[in-house]
Order: C-alpha cells, then sequence, then structure tokens
C-alpha cells in the first residue's frame, strides 16, 4: 500500500519557540526577503507560530499554533490550478511543480490556511550565504507560487535507503526539519495508511481536532488540543 | 529575467539533473522535474557545539561537497570543499537529545556571513572610524606580542586586561593561565543575561556555585518565577525536552505549571495558570508559599535544612509571610497562594524555579534564596523531579564585573595599556551609565577577536578574527542541562572559509613568543592539543572501562561528540550545619522616582537574537517573535487600558525616559502585560553590527539604571524604572500582516 503521510501536532506540548520556522528555512532554501518586502507582506514561512490572546489582564491566555500547509485530501489549491502545478502526489501530499506554475496565484487564493508564498522576485543569497542551500531542494525563482512540501527530499532519502538496504520503512525514520528539531516533540510525522505508526494512533486522540475542518478540505495535519490541569484526579 | 533567458535556461535545466543554488538568481536553473522524483544527495554528518548561548548543545553538522569562492595566498579561486549545510541536535548529546532552537539552528549564518572579517587588519583612520588595513596573521600577533612584552619589560603585567564571554572547557583554561600570568586575576566575563545570582544563591543554599540543572520530564508541579526556561533562560532545549514529556508524556499524568511574572513570557504563553505579581517581590510569594506549607503542616520546617535556615524567620515558620500580610505588597491574593501552596505540596515530585527578571532586582540573591529554601522544603533538591547538580569538573570563578573595570578605569585606580576582547560586545551590552565606552577610550591598545565590526570592534587597534565555531576545535563542560558529567568536543566541522585563526590558538602562539614563564604553564603547540590532554586526563579518571587507550577514548569521544556518564550523576547538596549568618528578605529598589517614571522597565531576552549578540543573522531578523510576530525591528510593549490613558496607537513612535537615557521605539499594544509595566526586547540597536542589524532599533540596555543585584556584581537588570510619551508615528513589521489589520486582534476588543 502506498504511504499517506500525515502528521500530528501536540499543542499541549508547543511551547511556540519557532525552532520549526527556523529548520524550516534552512533545510528549503527559503530566502529572507528583507525588512522592506517583509512590511509588504512578502516574507515567506512555509511553517508559522500563530499566537491567540485570550482576556484581559489579569485573565489572559496564550495560545500558539504552528500552521504549515494541512496537504489537504480535499485541497482547494490543486483544482483551481490551470497549468496542473499543484497536483495531488501519490503518497497524498500537495505538490507544487514550480515549471509549470505560471503565477496565476489562484492557488494562494483558494488556500484557507494562507500557506502559499509567491516570489514576488528573485531570491537573494548575500555571498557567501547561498554556500548553506541544500542541494536537494531547487530554488524558486520569480513569478512561482511555494509551499511546504513535507519535506519531500527526505521523504525521498528514506524511501531510497530503505529500498537500497531492502526493507520496509520504519516508523519515525522519516523526519521533516521542522518535527526533527522540536524540543517539546510536539510534532510527530508518520504515514497515515499504516494504523500502527505514532502518528495513526495520535490522530485518534480524544483531544484531536483539524485546521477550518468545517470547510471539508480533509486535512492530513492534526491538532491535539491544549489540554488543562486535571487537578486531584490524578492527586 | 527575459523570456528567451527563461527558455535558453529551462533547456540546460532539462539536460542537467541536480542542479547546485548559487549567488546569482540568474544562474538558478528550473527543474521540470516534480520534487517527489529528486534523488537526494550524498552528505556525512560531523558533531560540532552549539556555542550561541551558555547551554552547550551538540550539534550534528550535515556535510555536503561545493564550490566556495576563497582568497587563499592573496588569489581568489573556486574552490572544491566540505560545506556545513544544516545544523541539527546531536541525538547522543544529553543536553539536547537530536532537538536545536531556532539560534541554534542560525549558527550556519556565522559561518557563511557575507561581513564577516576575512583576515587580520590595523586600524588606520582615528578610533572608532572604522578604517583598518589587512595585514599578515604574522605581522599582526607579532604586534600584539610587543605590546603584550611592552607590559612584561617595564612591569605594567597588571595593566592588560581581558574581556570575554563565560567561557568553559580548555578555552578557558588557557585564557585563564594568560590573565593569571599577567594581571594575576581572572577574566572580566560579560554576558547580559548572566546566571551569577542563581549560581551564588545555590553556592549559599546548597554548597553548589551551578546554575539550575531541572528534571521537568519527571516533575508534577512546577512553579517558575519569571523564568523563561522555554525559551532563553539557563539550558532552554533540555527544558523544552523535560516539558514535553511532562506535558504528554506520561499516559494519565500531567503536571501543572504555574507562572509568576509582569508579562506573559513566551514560556509563561505555555502555563496552566499565569499569575502577575509586582516586580521584586517573587522571592516575597515564594516564602508566601513555604509559609502556608509551614502553617499547615504539610512539611516539616526541619526538612529545608541549610538552605531554610539561611532565611531570616524560618524556624519561626515564616510569620511575616503570611498570605493575607503579603497580598498587598506582591498583588497575588491570599486564596491563591494558599491554594498554590497546597497543590505543590499535595503534587510529588514539585519543583520551583526564579531566574530572568525576578532574579535581577536588587534583592535577586534573596528572591533566589528563597525559591531554593522552598525547593528543599517541598523536598525536590537532587530528587527526580526536582532541581539536580550534576559533579563540577573544575571550580569556576569569576573575575571583576564590567561595571568595577570601567568605573577603576575612568577613575584612574586602574590602568589598562591592552585590553584583548573576545566573544562579547561591552560597549553594545552594558548600560551607558557604567562609561564603557570612555573606558575603552581610555586604553591605549585594545585587539579584538570578533568575526563582525561589532560596536566594541570598531574601538580596536588590531583586529584577530576567530575562526567560526563550525570551522574551530570546540570543547566545552556544560554545568547544566542535564545531570550526567558532560565533556563535549568536536573537530572543525568545515575548513574555515577566510584567512581566520582560532583564539585558542593565537593565544598560545603569542604565549610561546613571549616564552618564560607563560610558555611553561601552557606548553600546548594548539588548542586542539590542549583538548586532547584534558582528554587523556579524563581517560584516566572516567574512560579506562569504555576504551583500551587514552588514543582510543580521544577517537571515541571525537566521532561522538564528546564523553558523558552514562547515568546521571547529580550530587547532594553539601553544606551541612546552620548557616554561618541568616539573611533577611528584603524590598526591591527601583530607580527611579514613581512620581516621575511611573512604569516598571522590563528588557527580556529575544527568542530569536537572544541578548543581541544573533542580530547579524538574517534567519533570526525575519524569524517572526512568537508573541508578536515582529520581524525586522523592536518595538516597546504597553498594556491597552495604559495606551487608553496615554492616547496611544498600536505603531506610534513613543519615547521611554530613564533616569539615565531615553530611547524611541513603535509601541505594541499587548493585554499579557501589567498596567504599570513596560517591557522591551533585548537585541536590536546595535550602530554597528553588520549590514543586517547596523542602526535597526533601539538598545533598551543603554538606558538602565546602574544599580546590582545585592550581594552580588550582577546588574539587577529589571530595577529601572521609565516615563513614556508619543512622539508619532513609528513603523512596525509584523508577519501578521500590516499593522491595522493586527492590532484589533493585539488589542483583544
Amino acid at each position: 500500500m502506498a504511504h499517506r503521510w500525515g502528521m500530528v501536532i501536540d499543542l499541549d506540548r508547543c511551547t511556540g519557540c519557532e525552532a520549526c520556522v527556523v529548520a524550516c528555512r534552512a533545510e528549503n532554501n527559503i530566502a529572507t526577503v528583507g525588512e522592506e518586502q517583509a512590511g509588504l507582506s512578502r516574507a515567506k514561512h512555509w511553517i508559522r507560530v500563530e499566537r491567540y490572546y485570550e482576556g484581559e489582564f489579569p485573565d489572559v491566555k496564550v495560545k500558539f499554533q504552528p500552521v504549515l500547509c494541512q496537504q489537504c485530501d480535499a485541497a482547494p489549491c490543486e483544482t483551481v490550478c490551470p497549468t496542473f502545478a499543484s497536483y495531488h502526489t501519490g503518497e497524498g501530499l500537495n505538490g507544487q511543480i514550480y515549471n509549470r506554475c505560471i503565477g496565476t496565484r489562484y492557488c494562494a487564493n483558494a488556500c484557507p490556511y494562507e500557506v502559499r508564498f509567491f516570489n514576488f522576485f528573485n531570491p537573494v543569497w548575500d555571498k557567501p550565504l547561498h554556500l548553506q542551500l541544500n542541494p536537494d531542494v531547487s530554488v524558486r525563482t520569480v513569478g512561482v507560487m511555494e509551499k511546504c512540501t513535507f519535506c519531500v527530499q527526505r521523504i525521498k532519502a528514506g524511501e531510497i535507503q530503505a529500498e537500497a538496504e531492502k526493507r520496509e520503512l520504519k516508523d519515525g525514520e522519516i523526519r521533516p526539519a521542522c518535527v526533527q528539531s522540536c524540543p517539546p516533540e510536539a510534532m510527530v510525522f508518520g504515514d497515515l495508511n499504516d494504523a500502527e505508526s505514532r502518528a495513526s494512533r495520535l490522530a485518534n486522540s480524544r483531544r484531536r481536532t483539524k485546521l477550518l475542518a468545517e470547510l471539508g478540505t480533509r486535512p492530513k495535519v492534526t491538532y491535539l488540543q491544549r489540554d488543562s490541569w486535571h487537578g486531584d484526579e490524578n492527586a | 529575467m527575459q523570456r528567451r533567458d527563461f527558455l535558453k535556461i529551462s533547456a540546460v535545466a532539462g539536460a542537467t539533473a541536480a542542479l547546485e543554488g548559487c549567488g546569482n538568481p540568474d544562474h538558478q536553473l528550473i527543474r521540470f522535474v516534480p520534487e517527489e522524483d529528486l534523488i537526494p544527495g550524498i552528505a556525512t554528518w560531523k558533531p560540532s557545539i552549539c556555542t550561541l548561548c551558555p547551554a552547550g548543545c551538540g550539534l550534528l553538522v550535515r556535510v555536503m561537497q561545493g564550490e566556495a569562492e576563497v582568497v587563499r595566498e592573496g588569489r581568489l579561486g573556486l574552490l572544491k570543499m566540505g560545506l556545513a549545510k544544516k545544523l541539527e541536535g546531536n541525538p547522543a548529546h544529553p543536553i539536547n537529545q537530536g532537538k536545536l532552537c531556532p539560534r541554534g539552528q542560525a549558527g550556519l549564518q556565522v559561518t557563511y556571513h557575507p561581513d564577516r572579517i576575512q583576515g587580520p587588519l590595523a586600524r588606520v583612520g582615528p578610533r572608532g572610524s572604522g578604517q583598518f588595513r589587512e595585514m599578515t596573521w604574522e605581522s599582526a600577533t607579532r604586534q600584539l606580542a610587543s605590546q603584550l612584552a611592552d607590559l612584561q619589560e617595564s612591569g605594567q603585567e597588571g595593566s592588560l586586561a581581558l574581556i570575554t564571554s563565560p567561557l568553559r572547557g580548555q578555552k578557558r583554561a588557557i585564557l585563564d593561565a594568560f590573565a593569571n600570568h599577567f594581571k594575576k586575576s581572572l577574566p572580566v566575563e560579560l554576558a547580559f543575561f548572566d546566571d551569577s545570582t542563581i549560581r551564588a544563591a545555590n553556592l549559599a543554599s546548597f554548597g553548589h556555585a551551578l546554575p539550575l540543572t531541572l528534571d521537568l520530564g519527571q516533575s508534577n508541579y512546577v512553579v517558575s518565577f519569571g523564568a523563561d526556561f522555554l525559551g532563553t533562560w539557563n539550558s532552554p532545549v533540555a527544558q523544552a525536552i523535560g516539558f514535553g514529556r511532562m506535558r504528554t508524556g506520561r499516559p494519565g499524568e500531567r503536571a501543572k505549571f504555574v507562572q509568576f511574572e509582569q508579562r506573559i513570557s513566551q514560556t509563561g504563553a505555555s502555563a496552566d495558570e499565569w499569575i502577575p505579581v509586582q516586580p521584586g517581590t517573587e522571592g516575597a510569594v515564594a516564602l508566601g508559599l513555604a509559609h502556608v506549607m509551614l502553617a499547615e503542616n504539610l512539611r516539616p520546617a526541619a526538612g529545608a535544612g541549610h538552605a531554610g535556615l539561611l532565611l531570616e524567620g524560618w524556624s519561626e515558620g515564616l510569620p511575616d509571610y503570611a498570605p493575607e500580610k503579603i497580598a498587598a505588597q506582591t498583588g497575588v491574593k491570599a486564596e491563591t497562594i494558599v491554594r498554590i501552596a497546597r497543590e505543590a505540596a499535595a503534587h510529588d515530585p514539585a519543583v520551583a524555579i526564579l531566574g530572568g527578571a525576578a532574579a535581577a532586582h536588587t534583592n535577586g540573591l534573596v528572591g533566589a534564596l528563597a525559591a531554593n529554601a522552598l525547593n528543599a522544603l517541598l523536598g525536590s533538591v537532587g530528587k527526580p523531579g526536582g532541581i539536580l547538580f550534576p559533579p563540577l569538573l573544575a571550580a569556576k570563578e569569576s573575575g571583576i564585573s564590567l561595571e568595577i573595570l570601567a568605573s577603576q578605569i575612568n577613575s584612574r585606580a586602574a590602568a589598562a595599556k591592552v585590553l584583548l576582547v573576545y566573544n562579547a560586545d561591552p560597549v553594545f551590552s552594558a548600560p551607558a551609565a557604567w562609561g564603557v565606552r570612555a573606558a575603552l577610550d581610555k586604553i591605549p591598545f585594545i585587539a579584538s577577536f570578533s568575526s563582525f565590526l561589532d560596536e566594541t570592534t570598531m574601538l580596536a587597534d588590531l583586529i584577530l578574527p576567530d575562526h567560526s565555531p563550525l570551522e574551530s576545535w570546540l570543547d566545552d563542560a556544560p554545568p547544566s542541562g542535564s545531570a550526567r558529567t558532560i565533556r563535549s568536543v568536536a573537530p572543525p566541522a568545515m575548513h574555515p572559509l577566510h584567512n581566520t585563526r582560532s583564539m585558542p590558538d593565537v593565544l598560545l602562539d603569542l604565549a610561546h613568543q613571549l616564552g618564560g614563564d607563560l610558555a611553561s604553564t601552557l606548553p600546548w603547540k594548539t588548542y586542539d592539543e590542549a583538548i586532547e590532554a584534558s582528554f587523556a586526563a579524563l581517560y584516566k579518571e572516567k574512560g579506562t572501562k569504555i576504551a583500551k587507550d587514552a588514543d582510543e577514548f580521544w577517537q571515541k569521544a571525537q566521532d561522538q561528540g564528546g564523553w558523558w556518564s552514562t547515568e546521571p550523576e547529580s550530587v547532594p547538596a553539601s553544606p551541612a550545619g546552620a548557616p554561618s549568618g541568616v539573611v533577611k528578605p528584603r524590598a526591591p529598589e527601583f530607580a527611579g522616582d514613581p512620581n516621575d517614571y511611573p512604569f516598571h522597565f522590563l528588557p527580556f531576552a529575544s527568542q530569536l537574537l537572544y541578548d543581541g549578540s544573533l542580530a547579524h543573522l538574517p534567519w533570526m531578523q525575519e524569524a517572526p517573535d512568537p508573541l508578536s510576530t515582529v520581524m525586522w525591528g523592536t518595538w516597546v510593549e504597553v498594556n491597552p487600558r495604559t495606551a487608553r490613558k496615554l492616547s496611544l496607537q498600536p505603531g506610534d513612535l513613543v519615547e521611554v525616559t530613564s533616569p539615565h537615557g531615553k530611547l524611541e521605539a513603535p509601541a505594541l499594544v499587548n493585554p499579557g502585560i501589567a498596567p504599570d509595566v513596560i517591557a522591551m526586547p533585548v537585541g536590536q540597536g546595535h550602530q554597528n553590527f553588520t549590514r543586517y542589524a547596523s542602526g535597526r532599533g533601539a538598545n533598551p540596555i543603554s538606558i538602565l539604571s546602574p544599580l546590582t543585584v545585592e550581594g552580588t556584581q550582577s546588574l539587577a537588570w529589571a530595577a529601572t524604572r521609565v516615563k513614556l510619551s508619543v512622539v508619532g508615528r513609528g513603523k512596525l513589521i509584523l508577519f501578521g500582516g500590516s499593522l491595522t489589520e493586527v492590532s484589533p486582534e493585539l488589542e483583544h476588543r
């Protein structure tokens, strides 16, 4: 059976530290755009940490929620693309073929999660910052959309390695950059077609939710809601 | 790009499969193949050590072959070399266990920074003009050696000054030997968010001059006073790993986490209960909790031992700290204190943590002693889920503070003829009131080992740029984050890009040029020889069971990223008997009359820029701050009620004035801050620190009043009061969108 990659993010563990954000930028050759362009909302973060304040001082709460491409099974971005640049891969990812993309930006308009980013200009790395670029990930040029790939280059590397060693992939063997760095281990990645994978089991937690589930996008990212202290129940 | 060029390049792309990105966008080719059809390259993984904060996390560096434009022997050329591509946590390392924080991830950009100083420089223009000329290493070290030889010959050895970041391991030993030879003293250690107050408190309470090592993965109840332990404080990655386990790592058990502070920090955001407390009264709350436990016989007073007896009134049950007596002073309701005390006492193991701003008041040391006493009373010292102390490999002593050095120089009580600065920016990291800039102007010769032209290096007469950490041998002995004994070591992960030299190697070279006693106390030719010697000693002590000889032990340590004990080796609290004197808890003092300066000023460590030493990294500048989503800038946080009172709109430019200076920054309205507190992240406000940080924002450190934490030499950086006025419109870039779109949510109307 083909793999069906998914992720579970435990908001009870997430500390909002942004390790995922920087790890993603490093892994996926996401260029910084500088102050001026960032001020025009052109900064690119394939994963971001959203934060929500609730209540008024002194009864204030803050909640963090990392948001990345939800890799929807019914992805609004795919159906609107006139050139099939946004497409569904055999393993269920919302792929983006950069050189098919003609920059209509329909996909970004259709995506309710605002996780697609347009290249308004060619990316620039002040030399020698370009030496850091990951050769496994293509650099996107002006006029194309880019987005989280679940680190497809890491998925591919893991699959090739397993095949070379003539064995099955192990659960947890493939980790996107965000998952690998996350200090409180809030993020778990795995095969949703494997009912025994950690991701599959966690996705059945009583705390499970999907982001904007009511839109019917059928995301493959599951959020586990922040829990509260159960007090003397376990005293 | 022209359409014709695009087609031409696309055609080339079809012919070549794997492509490498590079600086010129016209050379970046577009792939015809979907991502999932790509074939990844082959990488090797090399251990290294993160040096960007004191936690000392272990790294694994992904190294792949690439071509770098480098200058070798004066000629520019393309060199095929191993290049660091990605930093991950070292899964074998006991502190960070394969995990890494955002700052550590960005360590790569130190190595590849476009504004790195590429070789030795000598000042040519007036001091501070930034005019330097290139020189060879031979003449650079000869120049410094002759300066030092002059000091020796004229009997003025004492007029060498050294300022460094807090160092450990053999790097520290080499620098100490140097300082000791000349000055018969230790280098001045400088870190804005230093842990010396906590170490002083732990020495008094428990006999260990160490920071805290937490074991949150096994804690059942956590009370934190101002410690940003999931963000920037102490050993944040180790603590975040423990936090994750504490939350959902143990089926059926979920600890409670209570945070007391004035502004919801990134850590406070994860609390189950967040309780505002008046600045500087965190220790009083800790004693209030202890009072309840004693009064209700939840714990015996004697159980706290020495740590309790240190505090006045402990044996009598802390009568002055009855919850109703401290409610007004602390701003915490009596019933809340009673409830938290009962909950903590009922949920073993419970742990109290005090740090950050709570330890940076004039009474911060007493506050830390109070939290220590609370831990001792709870029975959490040296216990799983409590606070632990790994065995210390070498006693850590400190020299005088920068404040004292500056005042000695300014008052001519001491003459400094030569200053060496390593991994520290004293001009940026000190309040203007300390007079550091004036003191540096009085020093005839300043040599800096910095890789970047920061505020201090701009004043240098000689710059001897260090390798980047990934290009260097590294060793470390982190004192917290794990109860295991740890000695980290790492060979260079890649060859140096530029004409740089490792600071310890330069010092060893100087020692040999100077000869005499110094050369005999430092027998090694290079830093790695010094590290190897320390591992040979460690082998005799610890390694005989795991390696057949010292060479094998040394090799294994390099392969793994260090040596660490297989089991926790936490040592018990050591002071016995009654303490020699008791400490009287006291109220905090603040600089500035409340009538003139109505607000407490709370600087806080930036999750991304830390203490400002990472402001030069574009990844850190463009990563949105977790709570404000601000990028590329700084801001001043104001409570919504205070904003209304001042008719302040989000994004307004405000002037913040303290008794010792003023600054301007845009305001951000934050519902998670007390109405009488103004908060500001440390990090921006560099005059000189590369193209990415220079001239950006304002530096809150500069306006702080020079109060110290009583009983220590540390700056009481949370003890300044300020006033606020609106002076115009400011510019603030939020990832959440434009300011107007975001402000209603931020203001929560």
